[in-house]
């Protein structure tokens, strides 16, 4: 039985009626990466997770998602399995711990087959950061998966897993979702845990889910969504299960579109499909209402001030001392700590370090810093009145569909701009999710939907109902040879 | 941005960059610096600066220990060290 492409809830039914074993599950999985062309992973647990499935099989684990083999992005700490955050400098760090996301998923039963390869330290939108080399789109091996989850994105595209976690500062889960023709979610600031999350900009951060459809992307919320008092920030209201709503119906609802969001300058197809899809909603009874939000064109100038800010001072751990990296042959203390740095990190890496040092130096402070703060607060105002008007917001995911390896890589801020979507959701805390939505050159192209604080399950309704009456989220890539 | 800045903050970040690659990156961070900088004419007066979504204040807890020394766990991933410490190159003469 062929098990690529199967959807999580599809491989717990055969699971529990005994059509497969966990242990005939994983090995295909493993099979299935061997002749994987879109470098995906950038580690395997092939041995432990066999174990995992073999314990599964003798009734020893139950769990909402006993048995299933998952994929967890690199930039989460497993216990006992190298975590590289797609760096140099943690080529060789095996974490005595793991995060609590990996710890919730493990609990609830599923089996992690590996680490996902994204871009270093989650400084990317298109996997190219990686140190251990781009990621494939699976649509087109030429082309980026997006980033910085790109190996996640790949994984569930290609069909190798059936979910994936991935992380979301700017947009990290739905552009590479969107780009792989895949469904991906990232929930309120606070409702998943940052603990044993190697962090990037932490009042940003914030873990999610890929999967083939908005249901599976619900199951998996309900065990990556938990309050843990390890992360100060961890919203404490109660976990909801995110199954009960999606069948709610939308007629009355309210969907916002962004006023100043001008998609009649994307390419034709990315705005048919966004006509289409409004008119799919408005068949299920929803309302289509102008919100202006007449900060949001702040959002990228600001996060490339606030992220690089958190960023150098979250990197500054890193100095070869404690774990990680150490250069050899140095004199002193500093030149530790400076050639370690230097030659642990990549180009991205070091262009957004230096970048908050200087925002945040002497004399910038002011101009830079707190002014990106205060933008900050005005993008929050807009998305709060907004959605007393609406119950969610719609736009594309992505400005167009997965471009070429290699062709944005000389200019930095138009590599930047590919998050000029999904980037205010982060900057105001708000959940959002992309789902496959049509294509554009013939590759993949998202639909965002934001929800209203701690309302993913409001956006999981609105992707589920969509869902239920299109069929986007059911095409899979040609893999030719390597199927 | 010009050379001098360039080195003076690659020195407060630790970071050393290769001679062939300085002109790329200083061309690349004027252009990021360039493209942020329209932030500095919007009228911000009365807004307060907001330095997490959520707005809150850190929870307190109880002070009281909560795991067992790892001791051995975390020396483990260390370069180099010794049973005790972290060993770094000699700091005081």
């Amino acid at each position: 039985m062929s098990i690529r492409f199967k959807t999580l809830s599809e491989l717990k039914e055969l699971l529990e009626k005994k059509e497969i074993s966990s242990y005939e599950l994983v090995s295909e999985t493993f099979k299935n990466i061997s002749t994987s062309k879109t470098n995906s992973f950038i580690t395997l647990d092939e041995k432990v997770a066999l174990n995992k499935a073999r314990d599964f099989d003798e009734g020893k684990v139950d769990g909402d998602l006993a048995g299933i083999p998952i994929a967890q992005k690199d930039l989460f700490c497993t216990k006992d399995l190298r975590t590289t955050c797609g760096s140099k400098i943690l080529e060789n760090f095996i974490p005595p711990y793991d995060a609590t996301v990996v710890g919730n998923l493990s609990a609830a039963g599923s089996i992690c087959v590996g680490k996902t390869n994204m871009d270093e330290f989650a400084m990317g939108s298109s996997n190219e950061t990686s140190y251990y080399g781009s990621v494939r789109n699976p649509w087109d091996l030429e082309r980026v998966p997006g980033g910085s989850s790109g190996g996640s994105a790949a994984a569930v595209s290609e069909g190798l897993v059936c979910a994936a976690t991935g992380t979301d500062t700017g947009g990290s889960i739905r552009q590479p979702a969107a780009l792989c023709g895949i469904t991906g979610i990232k929930p309120t600031y606070g409702r998943a845990s940052r603990w044993g999350m190697i962090a990037f900009a932490s009042s940003l951060d914030q873990a999610g889910a890929f999967a083939r459809n908005a249901e599976d992307c619900a199951l998996l919320l309900n065990h990556i969504c938990s309050h843990d008092s390890k992360d100060s920030t961890s919203i404490s209201d109660e976990r909801e299960n995110y199954l009960d709503n999606i069948n709610n119906d939308l007629k009355g609802k309210k969907i916002g579109i962004i006023k100043e969001f001008d998609i009649s300058s994307l390419n034709r197809e990315v705005q048919d499909s966004f006509e289409q899809s409004k008119r799919i909603f408005e068949a299920l009874g929803a309302n289509f209402v102008e919100v202006s939000m007449p900060n949001i064109k702040l959002s990228v100038p600001t996060y490339y001030v606030v992220a690089p800010a958190e960023c150098s001072s979250n990197l500054s751990r890193f100095d070869g001392v404690k774990y990680g990296y150490r250069a050899k042959d140095v004199d002193n203390l500093e030149e530790l700590y400076i050639k370690s740095r230097s030659e642990g990190f990549g180009d991205e890496v070091k262009r957004r370090i230096l970048i908050g040092t200087y925002v945040l130096s002497a004399g910038f402070y002011d101009a830079y810093y707190k002014k990106a703060q205060q933008s900050r607060r005005m993008i929050k105002n807009d998305f709060v009145n907004a959605f007393s008007e609406v119950d969610v917001i719609m736009s594309p995911s992505s400005p167009s569909s997965a471009f070429k390896i290699g062709s944005k890589t000389e200019d930095p801020i138009e590599m930047y701009l590919e998050d000029l979507f999904t980037i205010s959701s982060n900057l105001a805390g708000v959940p959002a999710m992309s789902i496959p939505h049509g294509f554009s050159d013939g590759l993949p192209i998202g639909l965002q939907l934001i929800g209203n604080y701690l309302e993913e399950s409001n956006i999981l309704n609105f992707a589920h109902q969509y869902q239920k009456n299109s069929d986007w989220h059911f095409k899979t890539p040609d893999l030719g040879e390597s199927s | 941005m010009d050379n001098k800045t360039v080195e003076t903050i690659s020195y407060l970040a630790r970071l050393e960059l290769e001679k062939d690659k300085k002109e790329k990156i200083t061309k690349d961070l004027e252009s990021i610096i360039n493209f942020v900088a329209e932030l500095q004419d919007l009228n911000t007066e009365d807004i307060a600066p907001l330095a997490n979504p959520l707005e809150k204040v850190a929870p307190k807890r109880e002070d009281s220990v909560t795991s067992k020394s790892r001791k051995a766990a975390f020396l483990s991933n260390s370069p180099e060290s010794d049973q005790d410490y972290f060993i770094v190159p000699k700091v005081v003469e």
